[in-house]
C-alpha cells in the first residue's frame, strides 16, 4: 500500500456505504434470508435436513442435471451464435448495421413465454406459415419442439442477443492498434481472428458466457412451456410444481430448491472471476469507430445469411403470433372469412386492465431502470476501488448477490417479498403490500445484475491516473463522483438502464404474487388471459407489448443521435 | 297455504334486506376464477350490497395458494374469502383450521354430497371433466374405454395431476370406478399418453391438432366449439369427475359479515343463474345449464370424497408416477 498513498479511503466512501448497506439489507439480505429460514428449519428449529433430504431426492437430482445441462449447452450455442453475429456486424462491411443489430435484440425484448408459445404456434400441425407453404406437420403428430432439444434451442435464440450486445461493446473498445499493425503485417482475416481478435476479446466473451447461463439457469417461461410437455424438468419448473402440490412443506421446498440455484449461480461467477483474472488483458482504450474489414464477393453472402436468421428468429414467430391473435379462436385457420380484429377490440377498448397494465409497468419498469443506473455507478465504483478493505469486499458482494437474486427465479423472489414486507413498515408503519411500491422494489432485487454489469465493466477500463489526478488536486469522493467517474461511467449506466427497463417492462413471474387490482403489469395481464384459456387474447396482448416494444425502442433510437456513444445498446 | 308462503317470502325479503343494510366495508376476495369472471361475479355481488368494496386477486390455484401460504408463513393472511378450484384444497386448510365454519348457510337446495358436512366450505360450480376431441378424427368416444383403441394410440393428451388439481381429481375419481380403476390409466400409458401440464395445454394441444383426444375440463371446448374451434366435448357413458369451485371464509377474515354475505350471493339462486350466463355448469340443480351442456340430471358424476383423497393424495400419486413415470 505505501506505493499508493493516494487510493485512500475518504468520508465520503464511508457515507455512501452506510446508505448502500441499508438499501442492501432491506432489498437483498433480508428477503434472501428469510427464504434461506424458511428452507432451513425442520420442525421450528434451524437443520440442514430439508437440504440433504432435498439433494437425496431423484427429482431434485434429475432436475439439477437437466438445468446444469441446459443452461450449459445453450450458453455455448449462443456464444457461439451471439459472438459470430457480433464479429460480422462489428468488424465487416456488411450494410444496414443499424437495423440489423435493431431486428437481433428484438428476440430478447419479447417475453421468454411469448417467445416459445410463438413458436410453438410455428412449427405445430395448426402452423399458419408452415399450413400456406404446405409443410405444415399432420395432425397428431407430436410437436418438434417438445423434447430437451427444442429446449435449448430456443433458450439459444433467447439469449443469442445478450451475447451479441456484450459482445458488440467489446469489440468497441478493442484497441485498433493491435489489429492494424496485424493487418500491415499481412495477418489475413482468418488469422486476425484467431491471433488478435478472439484472445483479445476472451474475457468479455466469458462474461458473456456466464450471463447467458445464468440466464437460462432462471429460465421459466421457455421451460414451462416447452419442458413440461418433454417431461424435461429443470429447477425453475420443479419449484413450480412443488408449489402446486401445496402441501404443508412446499415452502420450504421452494426455498431449498432455489438456494441449489443460488449455489450453482455463485460457483457460475467465481469460475468466471478466475477465468477471467487469467485472462486479463491491459490493453483497453476508449470506444473507438470500429473495423470494416471488406467482405468483397461474400458480403450478399453474409448479408443474406443475417437476414435469413432474422427471419427465422423473428419473424416466424412473430407470424405465427399475430396469426393467433387474428382469428376468434385458437385452431380456427386464418383466411379471409375468419380474420377479425375482435381480440384487440376487446383488450383494447373493453378491458380497462390492458391499458392500466401498460401504465403500471412503464412506471415501475422505468422507476427501477433509473435508480439501479444510480445505484450502480456508487456500488460499481466500491467493488474496482483499488484499495482493499471493507467498502471493495462489499462491493463485489454486492455483485455476487445481484447475480445471485437474478438466477433465482421471479416467482421465488416474489414470495420472498410477501415474507418480508407484508408486515407494515418498522417506523413509518405503512404496508408496501398491495401497491406498485413492492413491485418496483422487486424489480430492483431481480434485474440489478442486468444494470450493474456494464457499469463494473466501465469502471475497469478507467485510467486510475484519472482518480489519482482529481486526488491531487483536492477533490474529494463527492467531486470526484461528480465531475470524474459519474460522466464517464454514464454511458454505460444508460445502456444498464435501457436493458433493464426492457426487461422489467416485459417481464411475468416477479410480479406474479405481488400484483393486486389495478396493480397490474403486461406480463401478468398476458399470463392471465393464456392461464383462463383465452389464448387468442393473450397473443393480441403480446402483439400489443411487441409493437409498444419496438416503438418505445425507435424512441431511443431517435434519442440517440443526441447522446453519447454506448448509451444506446444497439447504436454503435 | 298462499299466506304462508306470502309470509314466508316476506320475511325472506326484509331479513336480507337488514342483512344487506348491515354489511358494508372493505371484503378481500382471492380467487382462481379467470379475470373476466372474478369481474362479473365481484360487480353482481356489488349490484346487490353497495356498501361493500371489495378488493380481489386473480391467479391459478397455485399461485393462489402460493401466495396465501407466503401470507401464513409471514401471519398476515389477507383475504377474507377464498373461491379456489378443487375441495381437496379445501380439505387441507381445513384440516390446518385456517377455515371458519358457516354452519347458518343455506344449502338445503344442494346435493349433499357437493358440500362440507361440517360447512367450512360451499361448493359454487361443476366443473367436469371429461373427452375432448378435434374434428378431424375418426373415431369418436363415447366412453373411456374407447381411448384404448388402436385409433386413439399416440394421440392421447391429458393433464397432470402433479400440476392441476382437476387432474388429480379425475384420476382419483376415474381410478375408484368398478370398471375402470388404475387398468385405465396403465392402458393410457400404453397407448403412449404423456400427462402434461394443465387444462390450457391440453385443450390447445387438441384444438391445435397435436393431438386428438384428451381428459379436459367442459368449458373451454363448449365455450370455443361455438365461436368455431375444431373440437368436441364428450360426457363418457361412466359419469364425468368434477372440481366444484368451492368458496370458503377464513378463520383469520377481517370482514366476516360481508364474507357470509358473499357465500350467501354465490349459492343464492341469483349468484348460481350468474355461473350458468358465464358458461358453467351450476352446482344448483334447479338452475337451467348454459347452451351446449345437457340437461343437468342426465349428467352422471362420478362418486368423490375429498377428504379420502387427500388422505390418499401422496399414495395416488406415487402410483401415478409408477405407471407414467415422473
Amino acid at each position: 500500500m505505501a506505493d499508493r498513498p493516494l487510493a485512500t479511503i475518504g468520508r465520503g466512501e464511508w457515507v455512501t456505504l452506510a446508505a448502500l448497506f441499508v438499501f442492501a439489507v432491506a432489498l437483498f439480505f433480508v428477503p434472501l434470508g428469510l427464504l434461506a429460514k424458511v428452507g432451513l428449519t425442520g420442525g421450528g428449529v434451524p437443520s440442514l435436513d430439508p437440504l440433504r433430504d432435498a439433494l437425496a431426492s431423484g427429482s431434485v437430482r434429475r432436475a439439477t442435471w437437466n438445468s446444469l445441462e441446459s443452461a450449459t449447452l445453450s450458453g455455448f450455442m449462443a456464444l457461439v451464435v451471439g459472438t459470430a453475429l457480433a464479429l460480422l456486424i462489428g468488424l465487416t462491411d456488411v450494410r444496414a448495421k443499424g437495423a440489423a443489430v435493431f431486428a437481433l435484440l428484438l428476440p430478447m425484448m419479447i417475453p421468454p413465454q411469448v417467445t416459445a408459445i410463438a413458436w410453438v404456434q410455428a412449427l405445430g400441425p395448426s402452423s399458419v406459415v408452415l399450413s400456406s407453404l404446405g409443410l405444415a406437420p399432420p395432425p397428431g403428430s407430436p410437436h418438434p419442439l417438445y423434447s430437451a432439444f427444442g429446449v435449448v434451442l430456443l433458450l439459444t435464440v433467447q439469449h443469442a442477443p445478450l451475447v451479441l450486445l456484450v459482445a458488440l461493446a467489446g469489440l468497441r473498445t478493442l484497441p485498433r492498434e493491435m489489429t492494424e499493425a496485424a493487418r500491415v503485417f499481412g495477418a489475413r482475416p482468418g488469422r486476425l481472428l484467431r491471433r488478435v481478435i478472439l484472445p483479445l476479446l476472451a474475457p468479455v466473451l466469458a462474461g458473456a458466457f456466464m450471463l447467458a447461463f445464468v440466464s437460462a439457469l432462471g429460465n421459466f417461461g421457455i421451460l414451462a412451456i416447452l419442458g413440461i410437455p418433454a417431461r424435461y424438468t429443470t429447477l425453475p419448473v420443479l419449484i413450480w410444481n412443488r408449489l402446486s402440490s401445496f402441501g404443508p412443506g412446499a415452502l420450504a421446498d421452494v426455498a431449498v430448491i432455489s438456494m441449489i440455484l443460488a449455489v450453482i449461480s455463485l460457483a457460475a461467477i467465481a469460475v468466471q472471476f478466475s477465468l477471467q483474472r487469467r485472462m486479463r488483458n491491459a490493453v483497453v482504450g476508449p470506444p473507438q469507430p470500429p473495423l470494416r474489414i471488406a467482405l468483397g464477393p461474400m458480403r450478399p453472402v453474409a448479408e443474406a445469411a443475417l437476414a435469413l436468421y432474422v427471419a427465422a428468429t423473428l419473424l416466424l414467430p412473430l407470424t405465427a403470433l399475430a396469426a393467433t391473435a387474428l382469428v376468434a379462436t385458437y385452431g380456427v385457420p386464418l383466411n379471409g372469412d375468419t380474420i377479425t380484429l375482435e381480440n384487440f377490440r376487446e383488450i383494447l377498448f373493453r378491458q380497462g386492465a390492458t391499458l392500466r397494465a401498460f401504465g403500471n409497468s412503464t412506471l415501475a419498469a422505468g422507476a427501477a431502470a433509473l435508480l439501479i443506473a444510480a445505484l450502480s455507478i456508487l456500488i460499481a465504483h466500491l467493488a474496482t476501488l483499488r484499495a482493499a478493505g471493507l467498502p471493495r469486499r462489499f462491493g463485489s458482494t454486492m455483485n455476487a448477490v445481484a447475480d445471485v437474486s437474478y438466477a433465482i427465479p421471479g416467482l421465488v423472489i416474489s414470495i420472498a417479498f410477501i415474507l418480508t414486507f407484508i408486515r407494515p413498515l418498522p417506523v413509518i408503519g405503512v404496508s408496501l403490500y398491495n401497491t406498485l411500491w413492492i413491485i418496483f422494489l422487486a424489480y430492483m432485487t431481480a434485474f440489478l445484475s442486468i444494470g450493474l454489469k456494464p457499469v463494473v465493466a466501465a469502471y475497469g477500463q478507467l485510467d486510475p491516473a484519472l482518480d489519482d489526478a482529481a486526488r491531487v488536486s483536492g477533490a474529494r469522493y463527492g467531486m470526484r463522483m461528480r465531475r470524474v467517474f459519474a460522466p464517464l461511467v454514464a454511458p454505460a449506466a444508460a445502456s444498464g438502464a435501457i436493458l433493464v427497463f426492457l426487461t422489467a417492462y416485459n417481464e411475468v413471474t416477479v410480479s406474479s404474487l405481488l400484483w393486486s387490482t389495478g396493480k397490474e403489469t403486461i406480463g401478468t395481464s398476458i399470463f392471465s388471459y393464456e392461464d383462463g384459456g383465452y389464448t387468442t387474447l393473450a397473443a393480441a396482448m403480446s402483439c400489443v407489448t411487441v409493437v409498444a416494444t419496438v416503438l418505445l425502442m425507435v424512441a431511443l433510437d431517435r434519442m440517440g443521435r443526441w447522446l453519447p456513444s454506448g448509451v444506446v445498446p444497439w447504436r454503435g | 297455504m298462499k299466506s304462508t308462503l306470502l309470509t314466508a317470502a316476506l320475511a325472506v325479503a326484509m331479513s336480507t334486506g337488514a342483512f344487506a343494510a348491515d354489511v358494508s366495508g372493505k371484503l378481500v376476495l382471492y380467487t382462481s376464477q379467470p379475470n373476466a369472471d372474478a369481474q362479473r361475479t365481484v360487480d353482481a355481488f356489488k349490484a346487490e350490497y353497495p356498501d361493500v368494496e371489495v378488493d380481489w386477486f386473480r391467479d391459478g390455484t397455485t399461485k393462489v395458494m402460493a401466495k396465501l401460504m407466503a401470507e401464513f408463513e409471514a401471519g398476515a393472511p389477507q383475504p377474507d374469502v377464498l373461491l379456489i378450484a378443487d375441495t381437496v384444497t379445501m380439505e387441507g386448510l381445513e384440516a390446518e383450521g385456517r377455515l371458519m365454519a358457516y354452519p347458518e348457510a343455506d344449502v338445503s337446495a344442494y346435493d349433499p354430497a357437493l358440500m362440507d358436512a361440517e360447512s367450512h366450505y360451499f361448493s359454487t360450480k361443476l366443473i367436469t371433466t371429461g373427452i375432448i376431441y378435434n374434428t378431424a378424427a375418426n373415431m369418436v368416444p363415447t366412453s373411456y374405454k374407447d381411448l384404448l383403441k388402436s385409433e386413439a394410440k399416440g394421440n392421447i393428451a391429458m393433464p397432470s395431476p402433479l400440476t392441476s388439481g382437476a387432474a388429480t381429481i379425475h384420476m382419483v375419481s376415474v381410478t375408484s370406478h368398478p370398471d375402470l380403476g388404475w387398468d385405465l390409466y396403465e392402458g393410457l400409458a400404453g397407448q403412449g399418453a404423456n400427462p402434461q401440464g394443465g387444462n390450457g395445454g391440453v385443450y390447445k394441444a387438441v384444438a391445435g391438432g397435436e393431438q386428438l383426444y384428451g381428459f379436459v375440463v367442459d368449458f373451454l371446448p363448449i365455450r370455443e366449439q361455438a365461436n368455431g374451434a375444431p373440437v368436441a366435448f364428450v360426457f363418457p357413458e361412466e359419469g364425468v369427475s368434477a372440481v366444484t369451485e368451492p368458496a370458503a371464509i377464513l378463520s383469520t377474515a377481517q370482514n366476516p359479515d360481508a364474507a357470509k354475505a358473499f357465500i350467501d350471493f354465490l349459492i343464492s339462486e341469483k349468484g348460481q343463474q350468474l355461473a350458468a350466463d358465464m358458461g358453467y355448469l351450476p352446482a344448483h340443480p334447479g338452475v337451467t345449464p348454459p347452451e351446449g351442456f345437457p340437461a343437468r340430471d342426465e349428467i352422471k358424476l362420478l362418486p368423490f370424497d375429498p377428504a379420502a383423497a387427500l388422505t390418499q393424495d401422496a399414495d395416488n400419486k406415487k402410483k401415478f408416477i409408477e405407471i407414467f413415470g415422473g
